[in-house]
């Protein structure tokens, strides 16, 4: 009992600390439900290690209209139950009108609903899910959904002059979700799609699948994969003697591929997307990350991150430090604006566009096509 | 590329490795009237034992860590009994049931702690297939092929001509009347699991330089070789054998007429076929338990 009583008088100084520093408002606060433990974490202290960069510097030229930004950090665990209780702490405890959500499309998705209830904003840089942004017209993303994947990919099979491909795909709402758009935009381009294809996740015996992907010797063929599927699959190919210009998405662009199918992917070609390096926008960031973390090591999404606070910067001054003003406001800045991950202008969906480039595979090395 | 012939020998293929794997259960089920569900697991350790031999510090070459990786996928598989189902000789068939599928759990999740849940291989440079009448076959599926007649010839052949397979055959019909005459049920059991182990053992690692190792590789597996059992009636070898092939071959052809998705639909579809018109292949040995 006494162990109890002491428990409850100490949360409640925790609580009494929280709650104090929570009405000072000396600055402008913004939540970040990161994963800085669990199993993506490796992946969360590069995108705090980018959002950190972004406000030293927005700090150091003045903060937001003299008042500074301060970013309260909640770690989400790498799981949806933890990102949902994280997101509704900085909700609740900290008041906060807008939130850098968790990575992870489904752990992403899991949390939108509460911030849309909550009507407070909350933005992700990295979902690429396509329906990310449903929850509400409160939920924003900075980076590029694999809608336009769909659209790049076929894109890409026009301008290789491939007019009629097969398609592959891993039977689940992402693979379906990219089959829909990709044979929606190559039939507008007068394309013909031979065949639709899907085939389960993690399986050991694709054979058959290919042997009806590829009946009639098609020059190239469509495969939207994993990399665990990938792997057995262009393997399996490849030993059937399957010559076949495979074409994919972002999804299969890994080394681990590389490793896995050797040889049997020499020569495949996909789509990701990309931003240019030349810019000045890149070149500023990457001298400013060199000077403050002393290497060139920009983590995975660590741009896009980076871009994240500087637009929610911007909306905090143009419509106030409230969610409504900013949801409003991030209309207006995102116009136009050039980040280092190129053009961030919002579209109905409240997500951003991006240019897509092309990878294929020479020599066991992942590099761009020409 | 002849398109049926390929899928004729890619359903043979695949048949053989469920005929493998179902020979392994069908026996188990035989001796012991249960069906081991960690039987996909046994395949997949049995892989990984090989490659635990094959990577580093030990890095042997496969002709060397073959053996010692099947002695170790034995000695799992003698463990597996002694420790789990040993204790439940007498338990009813559902415990059995739920022993095995908590055992596969937590072999699954072993080789996940150890390993990772990632992809790997043993690293063997991949090649294309030899060409024949148009169809492509690598060395590694003609072992497998092989393989698997080698093993129901051994298996036939242990069962009706050696004194072991008619004392297996005793203790499958009545485990306390072959006690009463006098033989020796203890030994006849581990020897059934040697052998299932040994069939896991071989079966996991051609599977896995076929594809890749996985924790997952068994069980996916497993599923349709106890379709294969089924179909060929629970305890009879040649019937696990033809029982694969079938299923393998209806597979691989019924796909090129209806969508990949469905693959998987076609074996099951058997499996619920020949529960609903031969039941008695599995009530039956459950009324003589």
């Amino acid at each position: 009992m006494r162990k109890l009583t002491c428990l409850i008088i100490f949360l409640g100084i925790l609580m009494h600390f929280s709650i104090s520093s929570g009405t000072a408002q000396e600055t402008y606060r913004i939540g970040a439900a990161f994963a800085l433990s669990g199993s993506i974490a490796v992946y969360g202290e590069g995108f705090k290690k980018a959002v950190d960069l972004a406000v030293e510097e927005i700090n150091a030229a003045g903060g937001i209209k003299g008042k500074k930004i301060e970013i309260m950090y909640e770690d989400n665990k790498s799981t949806a139950k933890d990102c949902v209780t994280a997101v509704r702490k900085l909700i609740t405890v900290d008041k906060v009108p807008v939130i850098f959500g968790p990575a992870a499309s489904s752990n992403f998705m899991a949390a939108a609903p509460v911030a849309q209830e909550s009507k407070v904003v909350m933005i992700s840089a990295e979902g690429a899910a396509p329906g990310l942004t449903k929850a509400g017209e409160y939920i924003f993303r900075v980076f590029p959904s694999d809608v336009l994947q769909g659209k790049g990919i076929s894109d890409l099979c026009v301008r290789l002059n491939y007019k009629e491909v097969p398609i592959m795909y891993v039977n689940n709402d992402w693979g379906l979700g990219l089959k829909n758009v990709f044979v929606e935009n190559f039939k507008k381009a007068g394309g013909k799609v031979t065949d639709e294809i899907p085939y389960d996740e993690g399986k050991t015996d694709y054979r058959t699948e290919l042997i009806r992907a590829t009946k009639g010797n098609p020059p190239a063929t469509v495969n939207l994969t994993y990399i665990k599927e990938g792997a057995v699959m262009f393997k399996q190919g490849y030993e059937m003697g399957i010559k076949t210009q495979w074409i994919c998405g972002s999804a299969a662009k890994a080394p681990k591929l590389v490793e896995l199918a050797g040889k049997a992917i020499e020569g495949i070609i996909g789509t990701y997307p990309v931003f240019s390096q030349e810019t000045k926008e890149y070149k500023a960031f990457r001298a400013a990350w060199k000077k403050k973390y002393g290497d060139e090591k920009i983590p995975i999404f660590g741009e896009y991150n980076y871009d994240m606070v500087f637009l929610t910067a911007k909306a905090i001054e143009k419509g106030g430090y409230t969610s409504e003003g900013i949801r409003k406001a991030l209309f207006e800045v995102g116009k136009g604006y050039r980040g280092v991950t190129g053009d961030k202008t919002f579209d109905q969906d409240r997500g951003v566009g991006s240019e897509y480039g092309v990878w294929t595979v020479k020599d066991a090395q992942i590099v761009d096509y020409k | 590329m002849d398109f049926v012939l390929q899928s004729v020998l890619n359903g043979i293929l695949a048949g053989c490795i469920y005929a493998l794997f179902a020979m392994g259960l069908t026996l188990i089920y035989g001796v012991l009237n249960f069906v081991n569900f960690a039987h996909g697991e046994l395949i997949m350790w049995g892989a990984y034992f090989l490659y635990l031999l094959m990577e580093k510090p030990l890095s042997l070459p496969i002709s060397l860590a073959l053996p010692p990786a099947l002695f170790l996928t034995i000695l799992l598989g003698i463990g597996i009994d002694q420790f789990v189902f040993k204790p439940l000789r007498r338990a009813n068939r559902l415990t059995l049931l739920i022993a095995a599928l908590g055992l596969s759990f937590f072999l699954r999740n072993g080789a996940q702690f150890f390993w990772g849940a990632e992809i790997r291989t043993y690293g063997f440079e991949i090649k294309r297939g030899m060409r024949f009448l148009g169809v492509s076959i690598t060395f590694n599926q003609i072992a497998i092929i092989l393989t698997s007649i080698l093993c129901i010839l051994f298996l036939y052949l242990l069962f009706h001509r050696s004194r072991i397979g008619k004392s297996m055959r005793a203790v499958s019909d009545h485990l306390e009347l072959a006690r009463v005459v006098g033989i020796d049920t203890k030994r006849t059991i581990r020897i059934a699991w040697i052998i299932s182990a040994l069939l896991a053992g071989v079966g996991g690692i051609l599977l896995a330089l076929d594809t890749n190792l996985q924790p997952g590789m068994g069980l996916i597996n497993l599923v349709k070789a106890f379709a294969a059992t089924l179909l060929g009636g629970v305890g009879n070898f040649w019937g696990a054998f033809w029982g694969g092939i079938l299923i393998g071959l209806a597979e691989n052809l019924g796909v090129l007429v209806i969508s990949p998705g469905y693959k998987d639909a076609i074996a099951f579809g058997i499996m619920v076929l020949m529960l609903l018109i031969r039941p008695a292949t599995l009530l039956g040995s459950e009324e003589s338990s």
